[in-house]
């Protein structure tokens, strides 16, 4: 008997549970709602950010090389991402070029792309990332691959898509396994780094670039509503980059970039064939198609195809 | 969620519900109701004002220069919300200049999200508002001992009497940097809920 009302009166509580749960269900649409504000209170959301003059901003995210005590401003970019977001409709791109791009390099002639850092600093590297795709960067921004993991490690690490395991002598012995993985400072660099254990070579380390920064984009969006954190995020980022841009527009492009909408992100890696220059193994980039990501990011930063 | 957690729940709304039904009465908190000088305007001449705190400053900056951030900002935050939910007249629909303090693109940008950032969708059915609860938590981002960027994290709830009778809660974060002199709003993210 006491068996049967103890079940009789677990049911009421979970026909009550479900009636309420179903009514908050139908009332609050959006699974974004914070629901101990808002249970039973039909909640809207709407965000925006209006930065500088257009509705897209591009800026140049450059890995630098540098050995301790170098200037980063003055040695080989290692990774090259151009980054566009479109401050409008929340949807952003990067356009990858493998480091070793055989390019015009404003008033040097013809070296790799990666050396354009070395010899005409950020100014030089925005003009050879136009010549290639004929997209002139708002911003270039520099940074050395120790202040990268301690930036991936302020953020609490991110998480990425590996497509496939590999690994590296050096780098990563154990290596990367497959699928959603998490990457704390130290692996965030070796997974954008590592080259001789991928089919595609320079290639596929520009798309892992790309896993990369949609990890931290992942991470900036979900902590940008706490108190301090876009702020401290600034001023880390103003003790260890090298950038063009001002505090006050730091702050104004890490806004924007946590109001991209992670399912409007596009990305698309510079193909090319390999090549040699003298002795030096080089990728002669597909221009044309570099020219044609170039010519369709630019007017909204969304890519169709690669 | 325990079951008599959601009992309380539903009974809180009820009780809400109720509350917001007897809120018909509550005098306007509107200018114009303010200048017919009738006994209603009397009660709501000295309305809820706006609490400030500064959150955190990052960065170095001295205390005068936190609180004239802190003032500044502030009056920014309360245009806006005169200007687009608690000044005026109602019932009304129009909202045309809505977004003081707010720049050139960011007001361009606000006017395509207007029901939100407004109270245009009650505001036809509505006879006065009121505001019950008004506070903004700034974060401070400071170099050279300048503040350079604010984010302004703010609550706003206010009762609407009328055919559309309730409580209304805004809630979100204001973007601000210094533009030609004075703080100006470049983007939101804004949540807005009526029971």
């Amino acid at each position: 008997m006491t068996g049967l009302v103890h079940r009789a009166r677990r049911a009421t509580k979970a026909i009550a549970l479900a009636a309420v749960l179903a009514v908050t269900a139908v009332v609050v649409p959006q699974s974004a709602v914070q629901p101990t504000d808002v249970s039973l209170v039909k909640i809207r959301h709407a965000e925006g950010v209006a930065v500088g003059g257009a509705d897209v901003v591009w800026i140049l995210a450059v890995g630098s090389d540098a050995r301790p005590g170098q200037d980063m401003r003055h040695a080989r970019g290692d990774a090259l991402q151009l980054v566009g977001i479109n401050t409008r409709t929340g949807s952003a791109t990067a356009i990858g070029v493998p480091r070793d791009s055989w390019v015009s390099i404003p008033g040097h002639g013809r070296e790799k792309i990666n050396s354009a850092l070395y010899f005409a600093g950020p100014q030089g590297m925005a003009g050879a990332m136009r010549n290639l795709t004929g997209i002139e960067p708002d911003y270039v921004m520099v940074t050395r691959f120790p202040f990268f993991e301690d930036m991936v490690d302020d953020i609490g690490g991110i998480t990425v898509t590996n497509p496939r395991r590999f690994y590296d002598p050096y780098l990563k012995k154990e290596g990367f396994k497959r699928g959603r993985i998490h990457l704390d400072g130290y692996n965030a660099m070796a997974f954008s780094r590592i080259r001789k254990g991928l089919a595609g070579g320079d290639f596929d380390r520009s798309a892992n670039q790309q896993r990369t920064l949609r990890g931290i984009h992942a991470r900036i969006r979900s902590q940008a509503a706490k108190p301090g954190f876009i702020e401290r995020g600034v001023m880390t980022v103003m003790e260890h980059m090298a950038t063009n841009a001002s505090p006050a527009e730091l702050y104004e492009l890490a806004q924007a970039v946590a109001q991209v909408d992670p399912r409007r992100i596009t990305t698309c890696v510079v193909q090319g064939r390999i090549g040699f220059v003298g002795a030096a193994s080089v990728v002669f980039p597909d221009v044309a198609q570099a020219r044609r990501l170039g010519r369709e990011a630019r007017p909204d930063a969304a890519l169709k195809h690669c | 969620m325990p079951p008599r957690r959601a009992g309380l729940v539903l009974a809180l709304v009820l009780a809400l519900t109720g509350t917001a039904c007897t809120s018909q009465s509550v005098p306007s908190a509107s200018p114009e109701r303010l200048s017919r000088n009738d006994a209603q305007a009397s009660l709501a001449s000295h309305p809820l004002a706006t609490t400030t705190k500064i959150h955190r400053v990052h960065g170095r900056l001295p205390d005068a220069r936190r609180k004239a951030v802190r003032v500044q900002v502030g009056k920014v935050v309360d245009r806006w919300w005169d200007a687009a939910y608690l000044g005026g007249t109602y019932p009304r629909s129009s909202f045309p200049d809505a977004f003081p303090g707010f720049t050139r693109a960011a007001v361009r940008r606000a006017r395509s999200d207007k029901a939100l950032l407004t109270n245009q969708t009650r505001g036809p059915h509505v006879d006065s508002v009121t505001a019950t609860h008004r506070t903004v938590a700034i974060d401070i981002l400071a170099t050279g001992k300048q503040a350079r960027a604010v984010t302004a994290h703010f609550v706003l709830k206010f009762d609407s009497s009328g055919d559309k009778a309730g409580t209304t809660t805004v809630r979100g974060r204001l973007f601000l940097t210094r533009k030609r002199g004075a703080w100006r709003v470049f983007g939101y993210a804004v949540a807005k809920g009526s029971k």
